[in-house]
This record gives C-alpha cells, structure tokens and sequence, in this order.
C-alpha cells in the first residue's frame, strides 16, 4: 500500500481530497475514462471542454505531433484538436454519471459558447448536470471558430463580458483558464477578475510548430498536407507555467486562487507549481505519455514530501517561494563565487573543458596526461556552464560556491596574433 | 549473425556517450576509425556524416565493427565506463555502415585517374583496404588472389554465426564500386610473376597474402581419416554448410587450442551438430587468448571447454582417428607471453576417445610471399624494411597477417592504410 498522507486542500471554497485534477483534453474526454482516473487516484477532473454542439466540431487526423529530445520521447506534445466533439448530451449525461459514482471527487466542468447565450445555457446546463465548479476556456489556441477559444483570451472585453454572463448564471465557483499567448498574462486575468472569476487557471498549451517534415516540407502534424500552429504541452513548457503562475500568483491587485498547468509529470512538478502559487494541479501530457497510474508515484511522492519536510498541510506549501522571487535588479552584485569541482568523482570526460572555452570564462586548461581539468579559480565566471554538461549529476560533481570579496570576472581583451 | 542495432538503439546509444574531449576510444583503433567523431555527428543527427567518416578511415569499418575485440580496443577506455559501462562502439559504427547500405548512400568515389596501376596480393582485409585508399587516390588498382572469392579470413575462417557471407561480399562491393579489379583464382605465382607484374607496367605491389597456414600438432601419428586444420574445416563450413554438418553430425569432436579460431571452430561444430566438441587447452580459462565473448559463447551453447589439458599424440584404427591422447599440466613460472607455462603431469596420460579432431594451435604465412623472393623470416613472416610496409625491393609493399604473423584485422586494415599512404606518395614523387 502506497505510503499517504493528508494531501487535501480548499480551492475556491472546494474541498479537494488532494489537488491533482485531469485537465480539460483527451484524458478527460468521457465519463468512463474520467472514472478509471479517480479510482486510480486522482483528485478531480476538468472535464473536456463542453460546446453547445451546434458548431459542428471535427477533430483534424492526425490531431497530435510528438517532441522527442535524442531518445526521450515526448518532451513536449503538439495538439490540434479543438473542444470536445461528443453530443453535448452525451457529456451532461457524463458529468451527471460522474458525480452520482464518485460524488467525493470534484467534478469541474469545461465549457466554451460561441455567444453570450450559450456560454450562459452551458454554464447552467453543467451546473445543473452536478459540476462542482465551472472553467471557462478562454484559451483554446486551436478553434476553427471566429471569436472562440484563444481569440477571446486575447480580447479582454469579450472574455469579461462572458465570465460575468456565466457569473450570474450560476451558484457554483467560476474559474478563467489563460492562455500564455499573450505578453502579461495578468492583464486578462485582471479582466477576468473584473467579470467575477473565483479562480484563474493556466496555463492553456503555448502556441508552437514542433518540427517539419524534411521530405513532405510538411510541418507537423501533417493533417492532410498542411499543419497549422497549435498547442504545445508537456515538460518542455513547464518554465513557461510555472513564470506564469508565479506572476499571477505574486500580483496583489489579482489575489485569485490559481490552479496551475503545464508540464506536470512527477510530485516534483506539482509541489514546485504549489510554490510557486498554484492551490490546484491540471495534467494532460502526463497521463498521455504514461497513463493515469502516474497519479499513484505523484501522491506517494508528496506524502513522503510533507512528511520529511514537516509542512502540517498542502496549503501550507502554496506560494511559499514568492517571496524569493524578485526581479534583476534587486540582485546583490557582491555575490560572486566559483564553480567548485569534486575531482574525486570526475570520469575525465572534458565536456566542462570544451564548453568553458566556447561559451564560459576560459578558466579550464586539460591535463591530457591525468585526463581532468584545471581550473584557475581568478578567471572562473561561476556561470556554471560547465555543471549543465557534466555527466556526474546526481549528485552534481560541481556546486556553486561563494567566494566573499571576489570582484566579478572580466574577460581580458584578445592579444594580437603573431 | 547477432542483430544489428535499429535506429532507435543508435540514437538511444549515441545519447550516451560523454563526446569527450580527447576521446580514448579514437585513440586506441588501429585501423584509425575514430569512434569519437562518428558517434558525436550521429548524436548531432548527421547520419550521412558519421557513415562517410567512418567508411573513409576505413572502407572495411562494416565488419571490423563486428569481428574487432571492441573491449580490448575502443571500448577499453571508454570513459562512460566511469558512470556504468562503455559505449557499445562497434554496434554504432554497424548501425551506421549498414544504414548506408540500406539507404544507398555510397560515401567513397575513385579519384581523378592518375594513368598509374598498382598490383595488390591477396583480398583479406589489408589488401582490400590498401586498393580502395589506392583507388580513391586515382589508380588503378587490380587485386590478385588466389581463393575463389575475395575476403581472405573475412570470407574463410571466420564462420557465418558471426559475420555473414552477405555482409562480408557487401561490404566489399563498396571496394569494388571503385573500380578495384579482384582477379580470384590467380595467385600471380613466384618471383616470375612478380617481375611480370612490373613488366605489364604495375609501378607497385602490395603484398598482403596472409598467414593462412594451420600450424599442425608435433604428434607421433597422424591419422588421414578424421583430423583436420581448423581453417579447412571453417573454410568447408563457409562453402558447402551441409558437407561441413555431414562431417561433425552426431560426432565426438575435439578442438585443440584456445584462440578464437579454436572458438570459431568449436562454436561452429557444435552449431553444425557435433553431439559433444571438446575444447582441449593446455593453459587455464584467463590464459586463453580467444575473446571474451568468444569464450562466452562457446561455454552458452553447450562446449565443454577442458582446461590443463595438453594433447601429445593421436590414436588411430588404421587409417581412422580414434582418438586423443593427453596430459595433464600445472601452471609453472610465466614464459616470455607472461602467461604461465604449462608443465606436464608425469603419470597423467588419459584418452579422449573422439571421431573427428580439429587443429586450432596457430596459424602462420604460407609460402606464397617467400616464392616471390621477398625476404622472409623464420617464421615464414616477411620483413619490412621501411615505412608503410616498404620491402628491400623496390616498389614492393608488405602488410597485414604477412608481415605480422596472425594478428587483429583491425592491424591489417592499418597496415593496408599505411602501405596506400606510402606507395600514392611514392608514385606521386614520380616513380
């Protein structure tokens, strides 16, 4: 039996049994696959984003594009596909299913009208079908649809004058999901706050184009000739989720709760995106590269987290870390240092030797005899560079060390040849 | 043939490699292959690049990196060994030979003719290397040898559950795509035919005809039915497999010897049907020179290696071998090979009542080089006089097995770089 703790959390008012939900996507695209992830563990789901059904909506085939990084498969995860393209019968038949089987899960219902009465017969539809809370997707950054999905994040009226339609519509807890394609994700959020959002949540996937096809000139995924820029997940966004999260969460005049997204695979990423401000976690590229079981490691991990940490709760860990989250110029410039080598543990493969003559401080020299590098700590920029490419990490062979009263190092001006 | 890796193994292998700085594994290949640059352009994904580099430095590279001892060679000092274990060199430098082949992507061209022509002797591994460097160089280069087919120990000793006749006649079509010319079943013959050679207007020769002769075991009585040299018996097994499987069917077979011929044979017999082969070693299982893995695998399916074991003498019945008698030995002091010397055990005499026995002592050069009058030593090994494999005749080149006595094909393939470099750099100076 998997080692577990208290992992609950309040959100929005919610009691979460613990704050890793589905995101919005084809993992939670049905009532039976949604079942399977809350008996396997997981704590909710937003289910997948629910239309009025009389937009037609076709997934393009193929629909998705791997991002492989030398041998990791799926590093990140190009989708197409728009909202869900089910009956919306089907789905309020689903989320009605959901909260009778497993009424002590929370069932978020995803939404997205394409006018103000629909979102407002959505948001009532969901309610009334047994969703705890609603997510209204301004943020899809693939709709067919004029003036839908990413469109409406980025026109902050139009995503205002929606939230408060749906607002007044219903009783239930109301978030925004933001898409990051957008300079400041706070603007949107504010507007979103001004419509009434009890909660924001981002990041929606960054819009991309994961590669080309070499022989077609295709890019992918190749959908019948042409390709089209769309939405990129998986861990390869997770920076771009957690700054996100972070500059919403650190912004007074907003002072939502976040339910955080982008990258999320092990307990790692979901307490990093806790500190970093978020209250609740979405995952979709996870559980598609290796299924809902991941839910099982990402619960144990954090229990054994909060266990050797001592935090008493989950709360306790929300936004803990922004504090030490400043902008550049609130650097202390006296702070300099070294990179410091653990030679005990080199295996002599000079990586750290090539790159800091190419990109670093030319502070490495090779002893071809011994096989290792010397350093001459006066020329050592501490840009640790060469720890990035070391091969012993785990531990790291070399740390950052600082070195009081040491100036910062000037690259010297090149000497004529000959 | 053990399979090769697929793409997906080369990338995932590729990924672990460190790209050193001063890569030991480029530094220990004499065929200079240099592992460390092919693996860093099939890691940066110039797959086209890694196959050319490697088939430049060394147009055999497809069954060096099956038949070299990797472990001893590039992959001794592989630094990745520091983290777990070393890079699995030779399955690379595979994937990328045969992706080449596969995707038809021929790396080498023949130079700008040069209007010279260069004699080569013998179609192993040295000689095939020095005519394609010849080749791509620009002259005409015309292998002569005296087997049916081009390969040397690629083609004859070396058995199929190891490299296959494919690969090897593949491999060799990159020479011949050249324009290198093998002339099979024409030795050349003596001193005449040499010196005809010169007179047909070849500027020179290289001399690479091996050392392809079983050394026989010093024994009172050698019966004509049922004792065999391994070479003849893996070169039957590469001809005509069914003759080779007839011979060691349902057997008692003996191997003498503890090199990777004697492996080679052993593994082969066993492979074939021999319902028990023995191999008889006078040294214990670290003296034995055969590879590792060789070793390995002779003990995985199913030979029964027997250590301290000294054969003297044959039993025969008639004509027919019976049988072989031996001793026991201990482990002396270390001779000048600083392995321990076996010493027999007075009294220890004992049969191993076999049907077949397969001679897998040594090997030395056969008496091809010495007819052409170049000088040779006690050995039967000819004798360099100057660089790149220059012999007391003029224009006459000698490499490989010939010179060194039975050693690693990756050697031959540097002999056979080395003699190309010396003889285009010759005929470029005018002679």
């Amino acid at each position: 039996m998997a080692f577990m703790r208290d992992l609950s959390i309040d959100f929005c008012g919610v009691r979460f049994e613990n704050p890793v939900l589905l995101s919005s996507s084809p993992v939670s695209n049905t009532g039976e696959m949604v079942g399977r992830a809350f008996d396997a563990g997981f704590g909710g789901v937003v289910f997948k984003t629910i239309g009025m059904g009389d937009t037609k909506i076709i997934h393009p085939a193929p629909r998705m594009a791997g991002y492989d990084y030398d041998a990791r498969k799926l590093v990140g995860l190009q989708n197409v596909e728009q909202i869900s393209d089910r009956p919306f019968k089907d789905n309020l038949a689903d989320l009605v299913y959901l909260k009778k089987n497993w009424p002590s899960k929370v069932l978020i219902a995803s939404i997205m009208g394409f006018s103000k009465a629909e979102w407002r017969e959505l948001a009532v539809a969901c309610e009334g079908a047994g969703a705890d809370m609603l997510e209204l997707n301004f943020s899809c950054p693939q709709m067919a649809v004029e003036g839908a999905g990413m469109q409406v994040g980025q026109a902050f009226s139009l995503l205002e004058e929606y939230t408060a339609v749906v607002k007044d519509a219903v009783k239930i807890p109301v978030l925004a999901k933001m898409t990051p394609n957008i300079t400041d994700i706070n603007e949107p959020a504010l507007y979103a706050k001004k419509g009434g959002a009890d909660g924001i949540s981002a990041i929606n996937t960054v819009s991309a184009i994961v590669g080309v096809g070499l022989d077609d000139l295709i890019p992918r995924p190749n959908v019948g000739g042409v390709s089209a820029a769309s939405g990129y997940s998986g861990p390869a966004v997770k920076p771009i989720g957690l700054r996100c999260v972070a500059q919403m969460a650190g912004n007074q005049e907003l002072a939502l709760p976040i339910s955080g997204i982008g990258g999320i695979e092990t307990w790692i990423d979901v307490v990093e995106y806790m500190l970093c401000g978020a209250a609740t976690v979405q995952i979709t590229t996870g559980v598609i590269h290796y299924g809902y079981r991941i839910i099982e490691d990402i619960l144990e991990g954090m229990s054994y987290f909060l266990e050797e940490k001592g935090y008493a709760s989950m709360s306790d860990l929300v936004g803990r870390s922004l504090p030490n989250i400043v902008t550049p110029d609130r650097f202390d410039h006296a702070h300099q240092g070294i990179a410091e080598y653990d030679m005990e543990r080199c295996v002599g493969c000079g990586q750290c030797h090539i790159v800091c003559q190419d990109a670093g401080g030319q502070c490495l020299t090779w002893d071809a005899d011994k096989r290792r590098p010397v350093m001459d700590e006066d020329r050592c920029l501490a840009c640790m560079i060469c720890s990035f490419v070391c091969p012993v990490s785990r531990p790291p062979m070399i740390t950052f060390r600082q070195v009081p009263g040491k100036p910062p190092v000037l690259p010297e001006p090149a000497v004529q040849k000959g | 043939m053990e399979q090769g890796f697929t793409m997906d193994q080369a990338v995932a292998e590729a990924a672990r490699c460190l790209l050193c700085h001063d890569a030991p594994c480029s530094k220990d290949c004499p065929a200079g292959t240099d592992p460390a640059t092919f693996i860093r352009k099939l890691r940066l994904r110039n797959l086209k690049g890694a196959a050319a580099l490697i088939k430049e430095n060394n147009v055999l590279g497809g069954v060096s990196s099956v038949v070299c001892p990797t472990c001893s060679l590039c992959q001794a000092g592989c630094t990745a060994e520091g983290l777990d274990r070393p890079i699995r060199i030779g399955q690379l430098q595979r994937f990328l030979v045969e992706w080449a082949w596969k995707t038809g992507f021929q790396p080498l061209c023949a130079g700008e003719p040069t209007g010279k022509k260069v004699a080569v002797i013998g179609a192993g591994p040295s000689g095939l290397t020095c005519a394609a460097d010849l080749a791509r160089a620009g002259h005409a280069v015309t292998i002569f040898e005296e087997k049916a087919e081009p390969g040397g120990m690629l083609r004859y000793a070396i058995p199929e559950h190891r490299l296959s006749l494919e690969f090897v006649r593949r491999e060799i079509r990159d020479i011949t795509d050249l324009g290198v010319e093998i002339r099979c079943g024409d030795g050349v013959g003596g001193r005449e035919g040499l010196d005809a050679l010169f007179a047909r207007g070849y500027s020179a020769v290289y001399v690479a005809t091996g050392a392809g002769q079983g050394i026989a075991l010093d024994a009172p009585t050698r019966p004509a039915d049922g004792l065999l040299d391994a070479l003849d018996f893996l070169g039957i097994a590469r001809d005509d497999p069914e003759a080779a499987a007839a011979m060691v069917n349902e057997k008692q077979v003996a191997v003498i010897g503890g090199g990777d011929t004697a492996m080679d044979a052993a593994v082969s017999a066993k492979l074939l049907g021999a319902a028990d082969v023995y191999v008889l070693y006078r040294r214990s299982f670290t003296q034995m020179p055969a590879e590792a893995r060789e070793r390995d695998q002779a003990l995985a399916v199913g030979v029964h290696i027997v250590l301290l074991t000294q054969p003297v003498d044959y039993l025969a019945d008639g004509d027919r071998l019976t049988g072989v008698n031996a001793v026991r030995t201990r482990l002396g002091e270390a001779d000048q090979s600083g392995r321990r010397r076996p010493v027999p055990v007075p009294g220890s005499e004992h049969v191993f009542e076999v049907d077949l026995v397969i001679e897998a002592i040594g090997m030395k050069p056969g008496p091809s080089a010495s007819a052409m009058g170049v000088a040779t030593d006690d050995s039967g090994c000819v004798v360099n006089t100057g660089p790149g494999g220059m012999t007391a005749r003029d224009g006459v080149f000698a490499g490989g097995d010939a010179v060194r006595g039975p050693s690693l094909v990756a050697k031959a393939i540097g002999d056979g770089k080395a003699a190309a470099a010396a003889i285009a750099a010759q005929l470029a100076g005018g002679k």
